[in-house]
């Protein structure tokens, strides 16, 4: 029922012994103790707080087994801030209020880092239709939808500097 | 922006970035779950399956068999050894039905969802597969689910031992003998009868609440000294209280912590819960760490639920739409009522108590009934008891002004409270401010006017836009007037503030944010009393072990009566420490001759005189030499505010919409809310709140509810059934406070608010869609609004016309 | 909610491991785990309590879209987002698209895949109606090797029910050949946006130069007797020219007869019906427009 696994989290490698039913998001929180993932929903899987990326791509950890990530790669919440500073996206949340009580926002931030990968000028309507599997309780949303608006523009920005 | 600045540059009226947001964005946050203790064990509970059903045998034998189980409890187990609710900490000063209760049941189950038995183990994932292994024998009884079934003569008796279904029933206005309540019930008839019209109807609100994306949770510890219980709660201090009274250990033995970090609460987590009880007390029996965490179905099922009343109006105005007389026969289901504090019914009573909101209404006979059925109580959810009450009157209204062909605005207008301060029909006082103001600046904002020439084109094209509004006097915080008759608890705000040796501020606050943002606004306020800077204040909230006593973060009280004892606090300690600075520079003056700015304290006359404000506050707590005669060394305050007067805060709300009436599928097209905040502390903060409430309020109305099945079985336990607004079922909210002023009551001129936003959004959006269906005449008067219902009534209708 | 003990995990890396592993190898009790999104809320939920799982992520061949002589080949193992955003699945197959691109969320969408919605035929799915208004056929194989090849129609029965048999794994989804002028597409309602189907409708109409629809078939899910071919409505869609929406409503008045919906809680029947013909409207229109090559996807 046990079985040996490495996963690469954040860059760094953890071998462990875990039962084949233990879940993804289980392993993040218990097992190598990073907290910022959260749990919201029993086993539905559609408040999207436990959102992670496995091997860049966002995915609900919650709906995944830590046996099926043997071998894979997943990036928490807490590797996006690179040496203490926060990313473009992190930074556009904490100026535009995107966040009450914080508990959705992990995963938020995890699905919409991605998503301005694949989509770097979003409409609003993108924005917004790329946040349905992410429930947030307080903001209404507004500010969080901001907040992406503003992340994608600067990181226009950003790259636009890089090219040049 | 905020009209309330004072001078450039200040803290207050600033958006500020939050303090909390590094840390929440990062991962950092320390919620309940985040929380561990090695050896701690887990316990799950096992819930009934059935709503209704005499507990015939239970089987714990083949889950105490199982590996890494240590205890299997039942109802039977606890009974004896502690005392079930009611006690009186936790019980209103209210005469009413309270049925007792223990964390397991006793005998018989009352609702799907009941805790009927705990297993705990040494992890989660085992103590579920023994909690699959208890075996429950039930005698199923028959099932009431209907408030007004439960109320009729022969319904099936909830608890045992009563005569019937009726908790709690009151007439708030009629006197109190049945002589002055038919006496005032017939001049309300008269008045009803002489009135230049009359609407009567039935306004039915659904079963819905705003469940926090983070479930509830208790861990306890027991020790030499004492209990100490760690609980996802808006208010420690009372939980304390009443642990240390059901389990029968001295108060000074219990220690509550709400996390700093909360995942939302909007209510949810204020009530005294059966469960984190027989985590407490399984903690002590043995002797090791126990914690609950909740799962989203014991959530969906046991708590979150609200709102779900009948409201029967009759109400008439003159020619004018001056409203002249108002009844209300309200009804609420509510569960089986066993929920420490609220009992489920104190919101159905709040609600009716303030169903007159901002309106001017002379006559009043306003009375309700609460019903227990096969459900799960009711718990507190913001707009607290008010989200029907505020849903009927103004739909009564809008129907009001369509009978007079007068605009429901004009109506709304004309009956606002003009002169405050006053007292309603039933007692409920409004403060100050200018609701008239602010209600015109709304309809100035969405452009009335220009709307209805809109409206008509639209209509001559066959595109059905329609314009709601309505009204909300909702809560700014809860006076001990109000909070020790409904709660028995005191509503003064209070807070401690200590400025140590280097000029840092810690501010101790005995209530529990779940998200509100105080370690920010909090800080601001210090921050500009002080002349300091922001990042320079810490708070600590939510300890029994170290804050002053509070009754929690309920009711918009952060920003009308905690802030209020935070701002009196500092005031208490500038004077303080400019009398010092005064004595030390050996100048006749009185401590408003000082000023604290940019870190320093100095004489406002000539600021070359004075001191860094941390070489003061080192002066003073270091080196008390030679202080002014009589004055006490240290700088540590606590206060406690109380307001003179109970206080409210107003708003207006307006939705926009377009409504298909094929399919009655309707997109909100604009939503305007103009608020008087009075002082605003930080304008983001504030708006932050009225988009979230408003969002809330949108997604009990159109999407939110939950379903019991005529056995009682709970249909709506996952997100999958209970449906949450997403964001792109959103638009941007749009909100306004310039039209407030500054509360005359609160040193800062500051209001509470959130609690009380999504009152006036049922009314609002549903208002709008009947506005857009006019010309076809549809009411509707029952919730949750959905595409459906207006198509069924659309269908209805063009069958009775054709 | 946690899953009950799981005494096996298999990850094989082909189809004739996982094959092996399904006819006995693992066990009596295994059960194959795809992208998983509907498989772990029954696994959480403990609906089901499987003793193995057989998970397929390491089977490259499964995840792959491509064209061979007669069509579309769908790898079973292909996630929603990658076929939501292959931009060369042509105007006759653009359904797939739009399904796809509708499942859920972003989240779900890039674990769930589409042989996993099929095999699982969940009541409110989008992609079991979709393949069986494009006449897709599924490509199954078994661990002697035997390669089958069974239509939509048979391989989809009730809710949770499929032709599958037990030592059978779902290989590859087949699309086409289509008639030159084919446009398909799907659409949905529920009370949220994206939400599990209330009601759904896949269109699939081969178009003449002159407008005019030669062939059409309709499938609607989200029924408790599953999805289902509506031939009523295929037959009054034939000859139906394009913007003739008195016919086409007609058509869809046929589709929701055939519908025989039940009243739920976001729905009733009658009002069902409503929908039906509202999004049926939409998905008719746009595959006329996907036809004749006006719209891309």
């Amino acid at each position: 029922m046990k079985r040996a696994i490495t996963i690469t989290v954040n860059g760094q490698e953890h071998e462990e012994m875990v039962e084949n039913r233990l879940l993804l998001v289980d392993f993040l929180r218990d097992v190598i103790n990073l907290t910022g993932t959260h749990v919201g929903c029993s086993f539905e899987g559609v408040c999207g707080a436990c959102t992670v990326h496995l091997d860049g791509v966002p995915v609900k950890s919650c709906l995944m087994l830590a046996v099926q990530a043997d071998g894979r790669s997943i990036t928490t919440v807490e590797g996006l801030a690179k040496n203490g500073v926060l990313s473009i996206l992190q930074q556009s949340f904490t100026e535009h209020h995107a966040l009450q009580c914080g508990y959705c926002t992990s995963g938020i931030l995890m699905n919409a880092t991605e998503f301005l990968q694949s989509n770097p000028s979003p409409s609003e309507d993108e924005i917004r239709a790329s946040l349905i599997g992410n429930i947030c309780r307080c903001t209404g949303y507004v500010h969080i939808v901001a907040a992406i608006k503003t992340a994608a523009q600067r990181l226009a920005a950003t790259r636009l500097e890089v090219a040049k | 922006m905020n009209a309330h600045i004072r001078n450039e540059g200040d803290w207050v009226g600033a958006s500020v970035n939050r303090k909390e947001d590094r840390r929440l964005t990062t991962g950092q946050g320390q919620y309940f779950a985040d929380k561990k203790i090695p050896g701690t064990l887990h316990l799950v509970f096992v819930r009934s399956q059935q709503a209704h059903a005499r507990i015939v045998s239970i089987n714990t034998d083949a889950a105490r068999a199982l590996k890494g189980v240590v205890a299997v409890v039942t109802g039977a187990d606890i009974r004896t050894q502690i005392k079930g609710l009611p006690q009186p900490v936790v019980v209103p000063s209210f005469a009413a039905n309270y049925p007792d209760f223990w964390p397991l049941a006793v005998d018989k189950v009352k609702f799907h969802g009941e805790p009927v038995a705990a297993v705990i183990a040494r992890d989660r994932y085992v103590a579920e597969d023994a909690a699959a292994l208890v075996e429950i024998v039930y005698d199923p009884l028959p099932v009431v689910t209907d408030m007004e079934a439960a109320l009729a003569e022969g319904a099936p008796i909830v608890h045992d031992g009563w005569a019937s279904n009726e908790m709690f029933a009151m007439n708030y206005t009629g006197g109190g003998t049945p002589e002055s309540e038919a006496a005032h019930a017939r001049k309300v008839d008269e008045a009803l009868a002489a009135a230049a019209v009359v609407i009567r109807r039935r306004f039915r609100v659904h079963r819905c609440g705003v469940t926090p994306l983070e479930p509830r949770g208790a861990m306890a510890t027991w020790d030499d000294d004492g209990l100490t219980a760690w609980i996802t709660t808006q208010r420690p201090h009372i939980d304390r209280l009443a642990l240390s009274d059901v389990l029968e250990i001295p108060s000074d033995k219990v220690r509550v912590i709400a996390p700093r970090d909360q995942g939302g609460a909007f209510g949810v987590k204020a009530p005294f819960y059966r469960e984190p009880i027989l985590v407490c007390h399984m903690a002590r029996v043995l002797g090791r760490p126990v914690r609950w965490l909740e799962t989203r179905e014991e959530h969906l099922m046991s708590v979150s639920q609200e709102r779900d009343q009948i409201h029967n109006i009759e109400i008439g105005a003159d020619a004018s739409g001056r409203i002249v007389a108002l009844r209300d026969n309200a009804i609420a289901d509510n569960g089986d009522g066993c929920e420490g504090v609220y009992w489920g019914f104190v919101m159905p009573f709040f609600g009716a108590a303030v169903l007159t909101n901002a309106y001017d209404i002379p006559l009043c006979d306003i009375r309700i009934r609460v019903a227990c059925t096969n459900k799960a109580v009711l718990s507190p959810a913001r707009s607290f008891g008010a989200f029907a009450a505020r849903f009927a009157l103004d739909r009564a209204i809008d129907l009001l002004a369509r009978e007079l062909k007068i605009d429901p605005a004009d109506v709304r207008r004309r009956n606002l409270i003009a002169e405050l301060p006053y007292t309603t029909a039933t007692g409920v006082h409004h403060d100050s401010g200018d609701y008239a103001k602010v209600f015109d600046h709304l309809t100035t904002l969405v452009d009335l006017k220009g709307f209805r020439a809109e409206q008509a084109r639209s209509r001559a094209e066959g595109r059905h836009i329609g314009i709601g509004f309505s009204v909300g006097a909702e809560l700014s915080g809860v006076s001990s007037a109000v909070l020790v008759s409904m709660e028995n608890q005191p509503g003064f705000g209070a807070a401690t503030v200590r400025v140590d040796p280097r000029g840092k501020v810690q501010v101790f606050e005995g209530d529990a944010p779940q998200g509100q943002g105080h370690e920010t606004s909090m800080a601001q306020v210090v921050a500009q009393e002080f002349g300091i800077h922001p990042a320079d204040v810490s708070l600590t909230t939510g300890d029994t072990g170290t804050t002053p006593f509070g009754s929690g973060t309920i009711g918009a009280r952060g920003g009308s009566y905690t802030v209020s004892a935070v701002a009196n606090a500092c005031r208490a300690l500038k004077s303080k420490m400019a009398t010092v600075l005064l004595h030390d520079l050996k100048v006749e003056g009185v401590p408003s001759d000082v000023s604290f700015r940019d870190g320093r304290v100095f004489l406002t006359a000539d600021p070359t005189q004075g001191k860094n404000f941390a070489a003061l506050a080192e002066r003073i707590v270091m080196a008390p030499l030679g202080l002014p005669a009589g004055m006490q060394a240290g700088l540590d305050q606590t206060e406690f505010f109380e307001a003179d007067v109970p206080m409210l805060t107003f708003g207006a709300h307006a939705a926009i919409v377009e409504v298909d009436p094929e399919t009655g599928i309707f997109k909100i097209l604009r939503y305007v809310a103009s608020d008087d905040f009075g002082t605003v502390i930080n304008p983001i903060v504030v708006a932050g709140q009225v988009h979230g409430g408003v969002v809330q309020g949108l997604s009990n109305t159109m999407f939110e509810e939950f379903v019991y099945d005529e056995n009682g079985q709970q249909l709506t336990a996952t997100l999958e059934n209970y449906k949450i607004a997403n964001a792109a079922d959103m638009i941007n909210i749009e909100s306004h406070h310039e039209a407030g002023s500054a509360c005359p009551h609160t040193p800062l001129g500051s209001r509470g608010l959130g609690e009380g936003i999504p009152g006036p959004v049922p009314a609002a959006l549903t208002n709008a869609v009947c506005d857009a269906l006019a010309p076809f005449g549809i009411e509707v008067n029952r919730l949750p609004l959905r595409p459906n219902t207006i198509w069924r009534l659309l269908q209805d209708k063009a069958a009775s016309k054709g | 909610m946690f899953p009950a003990p799981i005494l096996e995990y298999f990850r094989p890396a082909s189809v004739g491991e996982a094959t092996r592993l399904l006819s006995g190898g693992a066990g009596e009790n295994a059960h194959i785990i795809a992208g998983g999104q509907s498989l772990m809320q029954a696994i959480k939920s403990r609906l089901i309590s499987p003793d193995a799982l057989i998970d397929l992520q390491d089977i490259k061949a499964l995840r792959s879209i491509h064209f061979d002589k007669n069509g579309l080949v769908i790898g079973a193992m292909t996630s929603y987002a990658d076929i939501a955003s292959d931009k060369r699945i042509p105007a006759a197959f653009a359904a797939l698209c739009d399904a796809a691109g509708h499942v859920g969320d972003r989240q779900v969408r890039n674990r769930g895949t589409i042989g996993g919605s099929l095999c699982w035929n969940y009541i409110a799915a989008c992609l079991p109606p979709t393949c069986l208004g494009l006449s897709a056929t599924l490509e199954l194989q078994n661990a002697a090797g035997r390669r089958r090849m069974v239509e939509a129609r048979a391989f989809l029965k009730g809710p949770l029910e499929t032709d599958r048999s037990s030592d059978e794994l779902l290989i590859a989804i087949h699309l086409g050949p289509a008639a030159a002028r084919t446009g398909s597409a799907y659409r949905k309602w529920g009370l949220v946006t994206d939400a599990l189907p209330v009601v759904n409708i896949c269109v699939s109409l081969e178009v003449g130069a002159d407008h005019i629809c030669r062939e059409a078939r309709v499938a609607l899910g989200a029924r408790s007797e599953g999805p289902t071919r509506v031939e009523a409505a295929e037959l009054a869609l034939r000859g139906v020219r394009k913007g003739d929406v008195r016919a086409i409503d007609a058509a869809l008045d046929a589709a929701a007869e055939a519908a025989d919906y039940q009243s739920d809680l976001w729905a009733d029947a009658p009002y069902k019906k409503v929908l039906l013909r509202k999004i049926g409207r939409e998905a008719v229109t746009v595959a006329f427009a996907r036809a004749s090559g006006e719209v891309g996807k």
